[in-house]
């Protein structure tokens, strides 16, 4: 899904405790349709780029260093306001339900939807001083599949899918899906509790498309994630703790994560991360002003304050997510230097490894799929 | 004066009636709104369908009921409710001696005892289970205070196992079985004890054929607390379950925060909640008989 904070445990939190929000999210309902006309023009007019009141920000919690906003209301004189979500879907719901923000992060499926369901601002990167640095280094981000021209998103983190292992008990792995089912590891291995990314391993296997909704190629998929089943301890997405306990030998873990195990580890050699051959799926957050946050302007603001140098090393140093900002490489470079294969390049950059949206049936064949895996 | 016309007893009454019933309205508007209004919005929403942005929208499908044909459900739903009974029978073989030695020999401490017990639970449920989950680990000091003492192996394990999953069950649910307990123990005739003693009964037979029966409406009380939450609980398998242990809550769960399938993480939810209702039905049964019982 996304990628994980330092203090990964509390997402772990966040997410165990999904339910707990589901009363206030069902509340709210999603039910409200896509906005009218005129909403949609205004939403479409550029934003000035100047304080039009305090920032309402709204993403995973611990995703940005506290220090950087300190100094975005110490030189703006503005407050940020916070609030955290526990997942995409808890994220889209509450803006569905007509709750206001004047920033949020969706991963690129999401924003793919939120922009296309007309839930997004539209961004003139010209206003931006500091997004050349962005779309003038990374070509990908230019005009990316989820949003055409990046018109209503600039890209925040990115991000991609590996194993994470105990080299102490396993020792060199071979840089496949396969190695999941590893004997060694048997009864010790986790994966993500992330329906695509689950699904994907079974896709990538076989060679079919990440995010394939066909009944013939699910079938597939599911024939191989139940052949590793009986091999599995659990599905959770606290890779680095389980990890780090010794709970796990071995897990399907976001690179951002192992990143972030870095800082905690005593001994960071007993651990590795590599990316399979088969594929690695890839994501990005984004930064995205909904379009009817009330104050665009300061959002505006605010994305070309984090886009400055210091606050892009700032972040990912705090983060463990490298960025797509030209000059912060040789930071994220040293942060994971006992994992080089934590670097999203270029090249792992394809249209083909990012996850997608489905049909509404589609969906629902996806979901039938995950329930099968998951339940036995 | 019109009120002067009736006699002062029944004007008495009349206000006290008036009394009651605005007492009585803010409770009643709160579980209108938020409890049956939810009820009716899930219910319904077990017939509708999904937009193409992933929204809920209302319809009249039964596509979503019919999808709980699925073994999967049926496999899931049967584990939950396993768990769910030997939580209630741990959670019964530890209150019982907690809440009649409190009952019995708490004296003037009963209160702070009862405090004791009931004050850890004031923490988030999420972050008890949490830490549960990191002393029941496989480095962690449970299991390293038992491999140092010769009880377990490097092969032993709590965490991904039944014994996790209901272990995380129990601690979190004990409190409501304890606290019906120890009210029934406090309101039993203890010279029913007496009794039993006089009769030349051992502690151990008095305590299962005079304080257990007397005490039993407290004890099915508790097992409808603990029943109820344990079965639609999603926490304790996702920190402390493996793939084998997954319950009816994390079903749910996924279909709301994962597929975005409302509708059809609505119909499991009225499919629980059957299951849930025939439990609680059960139990409203038991306890008209045993009211009427002691009327009469």
């Amino acid at each position: 899904m996304s990628p994980e904070a330092p203090s990964l445990s509390r997402r772990s939190l966040l997410r165990a405790g999904a339910a707990t929000t589901l009363g206030l999210t069902a509340a709210g309902c999603g039910f409200s349709s896509a906005p009218d006309a005129a909403g949609q023009a205004a939403a479409d007019a550029p934003v000035d780029v100047k304080v039009d009141g305090d920032l309402v920000y709204f993403n995973w919690a611990d995703f940005v260093d506290p220090a950087v906003f300190a100094g975005f209301s110490k030189e703006y004189g503005v407050k940020v306001v916070q609030s955290n979500y526990d997942s995409m879907e808890g994220m889209a719901a509450k803006l569905n339900a007509g709750n206001r923000y004047d920033i949020v992060f969706p991963t690129a499926k999401w924003a793919e939807r939120l922009s296309r369901g007309g839930r997004l601002r539209r961004i003139d990167h010209g206003r931006l001083r500091n997004a050349e640095a962005v779309f003038g280094a990374y070509d990908y981000f230019a005009d990316p599949w989820y949003d055409p021209r990046s018109a209503h998103t600039v890209p925040f983190t990115m991000y991609k899918t590996g194993i994470g292992w105990r080299r102490d008990r396993l020792g060199d792995l071979t840089g496949s899906w396969d190695d999941l089912w590893n004997d060694h590891a048997k009864g010790k291995v986790f994966v993500l509790d992330d329906r695509d990314e689950v699904l994907a391993i079974g896709a990538l296997e076989h060679g079919l498309p990440l995010t394939t909704d066909r009944p013939d190629d699910l079938d597939r998929v599911t024939d191989t994630l139940r052949s590793l089943r009986p091999r599995l301890r659990g599905f959770s997405s606290d890779s680095y703790n389980n990890l780090l306990n010794g709970n796990a030998d071995m897990t399907q873990a976001w690179s951002g994560d192992m990143a972030a195990m870095l800082a905690q580890a005593k001994d960071p050699s007993v651990f590795g991360f590599e990316t399979a051959r088969e594929g690695a799926p890839v994501n990005s957050d984004c930064y995205a002003i909904p379009a009817d946050a009330p104050h665009p302007g300061t959002a505006m603001l605010f994305i070309d304050y984090m886009l400055r140098p210091e606050n892009v090393k700032r972040n990912i140093e705090y983060i463990g997510y490298p960025m797509p900002v030209r000059g912060s490489e040789d930071t994220y470079a040293a942060l994971v230097e006992p994992f080089p294969q934590c670097h999203v390049t270029a090249a792992d950059l394809r249209d083909d490894m990012f996850f997608r949206n489905g049909t509404a049936a589609g969906e629902k064949a996806r979901d039938a799929a995950w329930t099968d895996v998951k339940a036995g | 004066m019109a009120t002067t016309a009736r006699p002062p007893r029944a004007a008495g009454k009349a206000a006290r009636e008036r009394l009651w019933t605005w007492l009585m309205l803010p409770g009643t508007l709160w579980m209108t709104v938020f409890l049956l209004a939810s009820l009716i919005l899930v219910a319904t929403l077990a017939f509708g369908t999904t937009d193409p942005l992933g929204n809920p929208r209302f319809g009249f499908v039964l596509d979503n009921i019919t999808a709980l044909a699925d073994p999967a459900y049926r496999t899931v739903l049967l584990r939950s409710l396993g768990y769910a009974l030997v939580t209630c029978a741990v959670c019964l073989l530890i209150a019982y001696p907690v809440a009649y030695a409190i009952a019995t020999s708490g004296g003037r401490y009963k209160n702070v005892l009862i405090a004791a017990i009931v004050v850890p639970f004031f923490a988030n449920y999420l972050v008890r289970m949490y830490g549960w989950s990191v002393v029941l680990s496989d480095d962690g000091p449970l299991l390293r205070a038992l491999r140092a003492i010769g009880l377990a192996d490097g092969g032993t394990r709590i965490l991904q196992t039944g014994t996790g999953v209901v272990a995380g069950l129990v601690y979190g649910f004990v409190v409501f079985m304890i606290i019906p307990l120890y009210a029934a123990m406090e309101r039993m005739d203890t010279s029913l004890i007496e009794a039993g003693r006089d009769l030349y009964a051992g502690p151990l037979r008095t305590f299962l054929f005079v304080t257990v029966p007397a005490t039993r409406q407290g004890a099915a009380a508790g097992c409808v607390l603990v029943l109820l939450p344990a079965m639609g609980d999603f926490v304790s398998v996702q920190l402390m379950g493996g793939p084998d242990q997954i319950m009816i809550g994390n079903l749910i769960q996924d279909k709301f925060f994962q597929g975005q399938n409302w509708p059809l993480g609505s119909a499991l939810t009225m499919l629980l909640m059957a299951v849930l209702l025939l439990g609680m039905l059960g139990y409203l049964r038991r306890t008209r008989k045993d009211e009427a019982e002691a009327v009469r």
